[in-house]
């Protein structure tokens, strides 16, 4: 982990304060960034592409659901049962937040440590 | 990616594995090469329309005059037809990756189009119904402007648009080439080849000539596509 030291000010508004736990984790990350890409994504793309087993995918879908950052429909299609995900108003601003807090540590962490001295 | 927690001081790592994931997405939904296929289709198809019904009156001084009157029947219906089998193969692949297409804007845009060249050919009929032919050498870029509303300059027009909704570099660069194919090099408003091809031969070559563009295309997707794969 990377120390950032700085004036109490500086600490109190560090970009890591803000982030979000239940975005700021890599497969909801992951599940936030191709929903908003697809719009509606359907669980079996989810599953193959972030390489998860179904349990662990819908426990992941489970915890965006109840912070209201996705929304589950579950239908069929012909005989096949399917479970699409949409991105809900709030999954957006989520994860637009998520992305400016990523892009403000990273400005940080350069000004800090500017890349000739790492 | 894991389900571990993201470390901290990872967030370039984090953001180049969301872009990755973007892109991802983005290619699984293209289906580019079908789009092209189809397009290169019904050009290639308009090639036997335009001969069939192309009015040649030919005065005995050698000049002739010709009117494409089948052209002005076949592709507003065959490029609605055409949007709307693209837009069905968009949604039915994008459906069975387990994606929602995005192809909608294009389809508007597509169906817009299609009703261009024949206001533009009304306009135009209008406008010499009560104004003289102009005298002399048009300027170049009247010809060229021409050709951007005939229906093969609307495809590239059309395609523009397709590369723009799917972030498509590569379609880009093939659209501005088929463009300036088929708006600044081929003739065809007024066909070419040696006197002895005829008219309607003369404008047929044009047309052969940006269906293949097209049909190349479509093929050169189709591998990329499958080499993704």
């Amino acid at each position: 982990m990377t120390t950032v030291t700085g004036t109490p000010e500086e600490d109190a508004a560090h970009p890591v304060t803000g982030l979000d736990e239940v975005v700021h984790q890599r497969v909801r990350l992951g599940i936030l960034t191709i929903t908003h890409e697809a719009r509606r994504v359907e669980f079996g793309y989810l599953r193959t592409h972030l390489e998860l087993t179904a349990g662990n995918l819908s426990k992941h879908l489970s915890v965006l659901e109840e912070a209201g950052l996705i929304e589950i429909e579950k239908g069929y299609e012909g005989r096949r049962a399917r479970t699409w995900i949409t991105l809900t108003a709030a999954g957006r601003a989520a994860l637009t937040e998520e992305i400016g807090r990523l892009k403000q540590l990273i400005a940080r962490v350069e000004n800090t440590h500017p890349p000739e001295d790492r | 990616m894991t389900a571990e927690s993201m470390p901290a001081d990872d967030p370039r790592r984090v953001l180049s594995d969301m872009r990755a994931l973007a892109h991802r997405v983005r290619l699984d939904r293209r289906m580019t090469w079908g789009a092209l296929l189809i397009l290169a289709a019904v050009t290639l198809a308009a090639v036997p329309f335009d001969w069939f019904f192309m009015k040649v009156q030919c005065l005995p001084d050698g000049s002739c005059t010709f009117s494409r009157r089948g052209m002005l029947f076949y592709w507003p219906l065959a490029s609605l037809l055409a949007y709307a089998a693209i837009t069905y193969i968009y949604l039915r692949a994008a459906r069975a990756r387990g994606l929602s297409a995005r192809v909608l804007p294009y389809a508007i845009t597509g169906a817009a189009t299609t009703v261009l060249f024949p206001t533009a050919w009304a306009a135009m009929s209008v406008y010499l119904s009560s104004h003289p032919v102009p005298e002399g050498p048009l300027p170049y870029w009247w010809f060229a402007l021409d050709r951007l509303i005939m229906p093969w300059g609307v495809i590239g027009l059309s395609l523009l648009v397709l590369a723009g909704l799917e972030r498509n570099v590569l379609l880009l660069v093939f659209t501005v080439g088929y463009l300036a194919l088929v708006v600044l090099a081929l003739p065809m408003n007024f066909g070419f080849g040696p006197p002895h091809w005829g008219i309607r031969l003369g404008l047929a070559v044009p047309q052969l000539i940006a269906g293949a563009v097209l049909l190349l295309g479509a093929a050169g997707f189709r591998v990329a596509a499958r080499r993704r794969r």
